[in-house]
């Protein structure tokens, strides 16, 4: 058999996962190259178009944090969220919220932001909630609380649902993941990463507009 | 190369645990924390115009109502000048008596606390627990709940814990909407299983008073209050709103507590620097001072954070035992997963198992934990032989006994029948005799039959709306031929009236008879005083099913 | 040691005793000495429609002559109930059961309204003063009209009341 260039990577990855496969999981690396540029261009205008969803991204995101949790980088979560919206014929804007790092509340002030009412908040870590304008802060339409279990596929639907929220229909929720391990293996890691993004949030800052740019 | 010793040790359970040193800048570290504040208390014309090294002009909203509210000033001054040592050594000697340490305890701020309670060992501690506890005898808390929200199996699950010696449980929902029937059903199931069992459903702060007030429920736990006032804030609400809430459910005869725990604050990313146990000192304070009788800490759902630092486990039986020196209901959590490793499971546990807390574990499940909607608790179902094992091998009463497979499926089925009728009775969905006879064979909801879901919310809907109240609850009961336990929910409707069970670590006996701290006040000072086991328990305990009788070989 | 901590506790037993003993027929402040109120004096404890407790029975709820309404808590029990607070040394949980008393005849949908008007940023200081007067005028909740009242001057000073 013929062994070409793709071939020869892909036993060589193999070969090096198996001498590294008994390795306790290791806490990802946060130092990927960032995948994603946000630009901010000036402070976030409330939306009067009723066919777009906001997306919030906390403080941290794509900036001194740029993957999630297990390492998946931000652009490519951005990337799914957005393809999600776009797919039903919606317009998504990004902002930064600046105010908090509570990821309840960055959604609500997405959704606030947002012409049709609905948005989406996601932090640093991953943690995801929809929203909607008129609901109280610390509820909302569809909470992701295990950012470990939030795979792309699962971001590309959670656009989805909120692009139909904000046309006016009744998606069902997006299946969500439990696993009670979840909490042993992630809620210190989990914790110090909403520590660092945290640092960053600043009470008294309006949401910024972004312009995104993956690379 | 690899070692193989190492290869082995990467898989074991304790191995996929997450663990993280400490970080005391940001909070990150139990106790003993530099930068936790040094203790101090000015008092000028009956007002504390210092506490803990800030000037009441720096208070922030945790601080005013602390030094306003939380703290015995008339002994004030004497206590914070007592060396937080000597403090230290009442609580583990037998010769002071729980009234007299509370003289001190009751008099100090929470650095102080924290200072006292930073010079045990976990040993130490527990001994503390053992004399700080308010009821003399200890109880057991466990969590009804399922995947399915199937009420009939939240019924049959209830009974059974009953029979196994819980004294208070808990449900929730996965749908928001089923509240009304699970709540219904934990109270009818436990009463099946021992009459005078109080529920509660933890559902949102709203919600949860206006089950309380309709009849639904006995008492209300999920009251949370934090340590920072940012994450207060984040957590939308303020001491004063949580206060009034609590009066709120007292002027309806309902009994509550309060909840925290170490770690909320640091995971919410607001620690302001301050160690976790330091943190949870102010919660208590301010669960004090809005004069609530109890509370429900020991970390609860942010165990993974304490547990993930050196001496975690340690700070969570300090956070109990600071409950019990602020002559509080403790609660003490148990309950939620946190961790991989039945070693350490266990070894998490036995500071609240051996010296017993008012409710060592604020839940237990009650079910397999897949079923446990409160992402699984640190003991399940399966495990209740090894918890009543362990309690034979250590003679330790933990607050349950063993039962055998002939009760429990009779209490089941007493409980699926109790739910069918009152369904029945109440015109709402029917429950089939197939759904009897799976509950009360059941482990999980995996061996119940589906309901018609969307049927079944509108009529919890209607139910609600139609103004059904516990004493219809009586009345379905007693048509449907369930007398005794129509008297049952009678007896818990008619203690709201009398208000008794309201007071300190409260429950129910099987004659509806309070025993609380007021007249079971824990009064252990050594060995052969306090709560003692009784020739009759001792025997129901040690009746494990196993077990061999040496007469019949 | 043993015997001085043996010889105290009966001290404090009789002494109890006696105490209970005083109170329970002067039936002005009721003690520890005389909880549980429901087993020792059910002909004292009334609920909020007026039935004594010997009045509250299961053949009753069955036969319709007793309702929901008939199964609340009065001011008066919740102050026997703060008294036996006292007497045991529990004087926060005491005032709450005070406050609790003094929310009684608040209906259940107004209550809520309250708590959701003290929680962070939903009220100006005007209103919950405003909330503070309708408690205290309107039900003579004074002590609790004045805590909503102190929540309004410290969310000031804190910068959580309403954003104007």
């Amino acid at each position: 058999m013929a062994i070409d260039e793709k071939l020869l990577k892909s036993i060589i990855a193999e070969v090096l996962k198996d001498m590294n496969g008994a390795e306790a999981p290791a806490a990802p690396k946060a130092s990927a190259a960032a995948d994603l540029e946000l630009t901010e261009t000036g402070d976030a205008e409330k939306g009067t178009n009723p066919n777009e969803v906001v997306l919030g991204v906390a403080p941290a995101f794509g900036v001194s944090q740029t993957t999630n949790i297990l390492g998946v980088p931000h652009g490519q979560i951005v990337k799914e969220i957005m393809a999600g919206i776009e797919e039903e014929g919606v317009s998504c804007r990004v902002v930064k919220v600046y105010r908090t790092s509570d990821v309840s509340f960055v959604a609500h002030d997405a959704a606030e932001l947002s012409g049709s009412g609905v948005g989406i908040g996601i932090q640093s870590k991953g943690t995801t909630v929809i929203h909607q304008k008129d609901l109280p802060p610390l509820s909302n339409l569809e909470l992701f609380p295990q950012c470990p279990l939030i795979d792309l596929e699962t971001y590309r639907q959670i656009g989805k649902n909120a692009a139909k929220y904000a046309k006016g229909e009744s998606p069902s929720p997006v299946p969500v993941k439990n696993d009670q391990m979840a909490r042993p293996k992630y809620q210190a890691l989990s914790a110090v990463l909403h520590i660092k993004e945290t640092e960053h949030a600043d009470r008294d800052k309006a949401p910024k507009a972004l312009k995104v740019t993956f690379k | 190369m690899r070692s193989k010793r190492f290869e082995v040790l990467d898989q074991r359970p304790v191995n996929q645990d997450g663990y993280v040193k400490e970080w005391p800048e940001v909070g990150l570290i139990a106790m003993n924390s530099p930068f936790d504040p040094e203790p101090s208390i000015k008092i000028v014309d009956g007002k504390v115009v210092e506490m803990d090294g800030k000037k009441r002009e720096d208070f922030d909203m945790l601080d005013v109502f602390i030094a306003d509210y939380a703290i015995n000033l008339e002994d004030a001054e004497e206590a914070m000048a007592t060396d937080s040592l000597q403090i230290a050594r009442m609580l583990c000697d037998i010769n002071v008596t729980r009234d007299e340490v509370l003289k001190y305890t009751l008099a100090i701020t929470p650095a102080k606390l924290v200072d006292v309670v930073g010079n045990l060992s976990v040993l130490e501690a527990m001994m503390g627990i053992t004399k700080m506890r308010a009821r003399k005898q200890p109880a057991n808390q466990c969590h009804v709940t399922n995947v399915k929200d199937n009420m009939v199996q939240i019924a049959a699950d209830a009974a059974e814990a009953a029979v196994r010696g819980f004294a208070e449980m808990e449900t929730t929902v996965g749908i928001v909407r089923y509240a009304p029937f699970n709540a219904l059903a934990i109270m009818v199931g436990a009463n099946v299983g021992r009459p005078g069992i109080l529920t509660q459903c933890a559902v949102e702060e709203a919600t949860e008073l206006d089950l309380g007030m309709r009849g639904y429920t006995a008492y209300a736990e999920t009251v949370s209050v934090y340590g920072t006032e940012d994450v207060f804030m984040d957590g939308d609400d303020t001491p004063w709103s949580k206060a009034f809430l609590a009066s709120c459910y007292a002027s309806r005869g309902v009994k509550m507590r309060f909840t925290s725990g170490t770690g909320s604050e640091v995971q919410m990313g607001m620690a302001e620097g301050k160690s976790m146990l330091y943190l949870e000192a102010r919660c208590l304070g301010v669960t004090r001072g809005a004069g609530v009788q109890g509370t429900q800490n020991g970390s609860v759902s942010c165990v993974g954070v304490p547990a993930a630092v050196p001496g975690g486990i340690r700070a969570i039986a300090c956070e109990n035992l600071i409950a019990g020196m602020l002559d509080l209901e403790n609660a003490s959590s148990n309950d939620q997963t946190f961790t991989h490793s039945d070693l350490r499971r266990v070894a998490r546990s036995m500071p609240q198992f051996i010296p017993g807390t008012d409710y060592i574990c604020s839940g237990y499940s009650a079910t397999p934990n897949y079923d446990n909607m409160f992402a699984g608790s640190n003991w399940d179902a399966e495990d209740y032989e090894d918890w009543c094992t362990i309690q034979r091998d250590l003679r330790v009463d933990a607050g349950l006994q063993p039962a055998s497979e002939e009760e429990v499926v009779a209490a089941r089925s007493k409980a699926a029948k109790a739910i069918q009728a009152i369904f029945a009775e109440l015109g709402l969905p029917e429950i089939t005799d197939a759904e009897v006879e799976a509950a009360t064979y059941a482990n999980g909801s995996k061996d119940m039959p589906d309901r018609n879901v969307v049927e079944d919310l509108k009529a919890a809907e209607d139910m609600l709306a139609r103004g059904v109240t516990g004493v219809d609850f009586v009345k379905a009961l007693y048509k449907g031929g369930f007398e005794d336990v129509a008297n049952s929910i009678f007896q818990i409707q008619k203690a709201k009236v009398v208000g008794d069970y309201l007071h300190t670590a409260s429950m129910l006996d099987s004659d509806f008879h309070v025993i609380s701290a007021v007249n079971s006040c824990n009064d252990y000072h050594g060995p052969m005083t306090g709560y003692q086991i009784s020739p009759e328990r001792w025997e129901k305990m040690s009746n494990i099913r196993k077990a061999v009788d040496p007469a019949t070989l | 040691m043993d015997q001085e901590l043996l010889v105290r506790q009966i001290m404090q037993e009789v002494l109890k005793n006696m105490q209970g003993a005083q109170a329970a027929p002067a039936g002005d402040t009721v003690t520890a000495a005389d909880y549980p109120l429901g087993e020792s004096m059910p002909e004292k404890i009334k609920s909020a429609s007026g039935k004594t407790l010997d009045e509250l029975t299961l053949d009753k709820v069955i036969s319709g002559e007793l309702t929901a309404a008939d199964f609340r808590i009065t001011k008066e029990t919740l102050e026997l109930q703060a008294q036996v607070a006292d007497s045991v040394g529990r004087k926060t949980f005491g005032m709450n059961l005070r406050r609790a008393g003094e929310l009684i005849p608040v209906p259940d949908a107004r209550l809520l309204e309250i708590y959701n008007a003290l929680r962070p940023y939903r009220s100006t200081k005007a209103e919950l003063y405003a909330i503070g007067d309708e408690l205290i005028n309107q039900y003579g909740a004074t002590v609790t009209g004045n805590f909503v009242k102190e929540a309004a001057d410290v969310y000031e000073k804190r910068g959580r009341l309403k954003k104007a």
